[in-house]
């Protein structure tokens, strides 16, 4: 990489955000971002989960209407009201799934909408036209492969030939390696910088500190929904950006768990292995609370789905030693997991179903008489349940729909509440939350450990690991690269371990 | 992730290679892909061997004969089902054009009633079309709405009698009613709604297999998030899916017509299940795992085929009820068990 010989013109503003604001039900995701992309510069965008990343992101390529603010495209003031729209200005992303369209082949997804000729489409045309755009690309991948037979990485250099093809002035690529091995990242950082040679502006987000240290021109640090800073290349520390990423201003969420567990062994993992995370072992103790983190995609997400039941794996599994079965979601419930995952509203929750039907859902057999549901029994069921978590408003008949973030997590958690769990898996429980809810929740968390549940909290946001466990893991490309009781860990180790840092192993 | 692109790196060359030389065996992909059709040609040559009339050029005549109009509805139909939606009012488009044509006829002569009970087709398809998508309503309650709609109109119109068309309109009942002698024998004859129906197939393989029209329907109706953010009108592509739909059903309403020198008031329904039937089988040709209009064709074959044998054979109309959902069954759940996904959670 050899491109500050060809450091671009300083006044060279391709799109120029100024005062971007946005609120989601009274919350401010951003709260007056303003930020200069510069033609043909990689910049960075940094910041921990909540800091407004992805609203800005989805601002810009139409996914999302600001609430105020201004954003110029070469001077000219610009509306983005639908993706179509960006896509007309020339601004496109790719994002952690890629969408292409499995049933064609690779030339036929890179040219999707854009095929050479006339009415007749002609198959030979576009794959010559795809093949020579891959091999100008340097994508070495066969264009009449099915695209349903490309592997997750793949799909995303055949996305971006896709963009290379329409010619995008911006491209967004959200954490782009988050699936990819070593030498594909070298494939990957290859094109960007052919990209950049281009004159096409990229905004690559990422948690790991080394890959935007060696790839990006300027990097910007969001914090709380406000621009931290913006470094150039030459300034970028770890030191540096853990200061500028972390939230000083959220002093009142600090909480301490400073250790419930009892000298019970609850939980028993031995050699535990999937597709995407190299065998593993821990156990966790009644009322220890288990904090894994490393970067999104790294595997740590493979520990919940596989104690959930809804991922293939290998390995041992025993609680209060016990050998069980977590073959499946309901093995794993019977044996006394709870599993409250990340897409709550994919994976967890009914929206149309009133907030008593979701938490009910498990323990209808006790608020049944002769197989019949009792509908005043389940409605004092689910106030009490409403009361214990404070959810608000605490209104039973109400579709959970219509529930803020933090208040849908409650009610994903009141699920299990009386469903005989004794291990609760949170995987990142404060994503989409608004502050306001955090604190409850973990109150949440810490109230269960205090009952003597044994519970493993997965989250990429190191500051709540720190906060809410008592032992600490950190998972990186499926492997445990760290291991300590959280009195000897620090908050900067664990950000410079998920992001790829130096390993510090101690298990 | 075993990195596959660094393999690719390894051999630039090799874009020859067969595009999925996965660990599958041979036999599997061979079941995959000619297995349906190997069901056809062996239930075919189970029927010549019990009947032998079975295997005769006027019965061949008569399984095409019978299938005219069931056909033209699959193939339209086989637009909707790829473009990822239903289209349950094709029955009922039928009658409506057969209806529409008959009463024009007497009006406005012959050519000018087709064209026009034609475009009463494309109307139907374009109001469907246009609620499904800019009116965000379900397909299935679109069509099933119309559906209902369109049998109301049928019993307005006629009254609850048939339509009969005159008996002077030769150049009318030609195209349903009118034979190509092949030789003198009376026997080697084509009806003329046969090679109707082949031209229209052979556009349908066209229209679908070679143009723009097909191949968008295909993106969108796979990914449409896909299609959309590639800059492709998505509800554009929707709609003329459905236009098409009610179109070719259109035709073999005026067909119909023509055929029985009348339009009846009601009957269409009976079009609607065999249809998606033969979309289905039609799915499982040539391993695609997705409705073509080539697969369609020989799936409407097939049960027209099947019901031909059995009644030959003399089965009750029982059995061949019973037969022809057992074979849509297996054929179907044969083609998912070849297609495993890692969780199902679809039950459309």
């Amino acid at each position: 990489m050899v491109a500050s010989a060809a450091e671009p013109d300083h006044d060279d503003t391709l799109v120029d955000i100024t005062g971007l604001e946005k609120q989601f039900s009274g919350t401010k995701a951003l709260d007056g971002v303003s930020i200069k992309f510069r033609r043909g510069e990689v910049h960075g965008l940094l910041g921990e989960n909540g800091a407004g990343k992805s609203t800005l992101i989805k601002i810009l390529t139409g996914v999302y209407s600001p609430s105020a603010g201004r954003i110029s495209l070469d001077g000219a003031q610009v509306r983005i009201d639908s993706p179509l729209e960006a896509h007309k200005l020339g601004f496109g992303a790719v994002y952690q799934d890629a969408e292409v369209v499995s049933s064609f082949t690779v030339g036929q997804n890179v040219l999707l909408g854009n095929e050479p000729g006339g009415a007749l489409v002609d198959q030979r045309k576009i794959h010559a036209e795809a093949q020579s755009i891959l091999d100008r690309m340097g994508i070495d991948l066969d264009v009449r492969l099915l695209a349903a037979d490309l592997s997750a990485a793949e799909m995303q250099l055949v996305t971006l030939a896709t963009l290379f093809q329409r010619q995008y002035k911006l491209i967004v690529l959200d954490e782009p390696t988050a699936r990819l091995s070593a030498s594909e990242v070298e494939i990957l950082f290859g094109l960007i910088e052919r990209f950049r040679d281009q004159g096409i502006t990229i905004i690559y987000i990422s948690h790991r500190l080394g890959e935007i240290k060696r790839i990006c021109d300027r990097v910007t640090i969001l914090r709380g929904g406000l621009v931290s800073a913006t470094l150039d290349r030459d300034e970028i520390t770890e030191e540096r950006v853990t200061e500028l990423m972390v939230a000083k201003s959220r002093e009142d969420l600090r909480i301490e768990n400073t250790g419930m567990a009892t000298d019970r062994v609850l939980l028993e993992v031995e050699d535990l292995r999937t597709d995407h995370l190299e065998p593993l072992s821990f156990t966790v103790r009644a009322g220890e609370i288990l904090g894994i983190t490393g970067p999104v995609g790294g595997g740590m997400e493979q520990i919940g789905r596989s104690l959930g039941g809804v991922v293939h794996h290998d390995g041992t599994i025993r609680i209060d030693g016990k050998t069980v079965s977590t073959r499946s979601p309901r093995a794993s419930r019977a044996a006394g997991i709870a599993v409250v995952p990340e897409d709550r509203r994919r994976q967890a929750l009914f929206p149309e179903l009133s907030l008593a039907d979701n938490v009910s859902l498990p323990v209808l057999g006790q608020l049944s008489r002769f197989g019949l549901i009792r509908g005043q029994l389940k409605l004092r069921y689910a106030r009490e349940i409403a009361d214990r978590l404070s959810v608000s408003p605490a209104v039973p008949t109400r579709s959970v729909k219509f529930f803020s973030g933090g208040n849908q997590q409650k009610a994903v958690i009141g699920k299990w509440m009386s469903a005989h769990a004794r291990l609760f898996i949170f995987v990142e429980p404060t994503a989409g939350v608004d502050v306001g809810a955090i604190k409850e929740i973990y109150d949440i968390i810490l109230s269960l450990a205090r009952a003597e549940a044994a519970v493993i909290l997965i989250s990429s946001a190191a500051e709540e690991v720190m906060a809410l466990a008592e032992t600490v893991m950190v998972v990186h490309d499926g492997h445990l690269v760290h291991g300590a009781p959280k009195a000897e860990c620090t908050h900067d180790q664990l950000l410079t371990l998920s992001m790829g840092g130096v390993s510090h192993v101690k298990v | 992730m075993a990195g596959p692109v660094d393999e690719s790196t390894a051999a630039p060359e090799d874009a020859s290679a067969p595009a999925s030389a996965g660990g599958e065996p041979l036999w599997l992909r061979l079941l995959r892909r000619w297995g349906t059709i190997a069901v056809i040609v062996l239930t075919g040559v189970g029927f010549s061997f019990a009947t032998p009339y079975f295997l005769t050029f006027s019965n061949f005549n008569n399984i095409l004969f019978s299938m005219i109009v069931p056909c033209l509805v699959s193939i339209g139909l086989t637009y909707v089902v790829v473009a990822g939606s239903f289209d349950l009012s094709v029955g009922l488009c039928v009658t409506t054009t057969s209806i529409v044509c008959a009463f024009l006829i007497p009006l406005v002569g012959p050519w000018p009633a087709i064209v026009l009970s034609l475009l009463a087709a494309t109307l139907i398809g374009s109001i469907n079309g246009v609620l499904v998508t800019y009116g965000r309503l379900s397909g299935i309650v679109v069509t099933l709405g119309m559906m209902f709609v369109l049998g109301g109109i049928n019993i307005y119109l006629t009254g609850g009698y048939q339509v009969a068309v005159d008996y002077t309109e030769k150049a009318f009942r030609y195209i349903g009613q009118g034979r190509f002698q092949l030789t003198d024998d009376r026997s080697m004859a084509i009806a003329v709604p046969v090679v109707i129906l082949a031209v229209i197939f052979l556009l349908h393989l066209a229209l679908a297999g070679k143009t723009r029209v097909g191949y968008y329907i295909r993106a969108v109706g796979d990914n449409a998030m896909a299609a959309f953010y590639s800059g492709i009108p998505v509800y554009r592509w929707v709609i003329v899916a459905f236009v098409l739909s009610s179109l070719t059903a259109g035709i073999g309403g005026v067909l119909l017509t023509s055929i029985s020198s009348s339009a009846q008031p009601v009957g269409g329904e009976g079009y609607l299940l065999g249809a998606f039937a033969a979309v289905f089988l039609g799915a499982t040709v040539l391993g695609k795992g997705k409705p073509h209009v080539l697969g369609t064709l020989l799936g409407v074959f097939f049960i027209y085929m099947v019901n031909s044998g059995m009644n030959m054979v003399g089965f009750p109309y029982a059995a061949r009820q019973l037969f022809a959902g057992a074979i849509l069954i297996l054929a179907v759940g044969a083609n998912a068990l070849l297609n495993r996904e890692e969780i199902h959670l679809k039950f459309i």
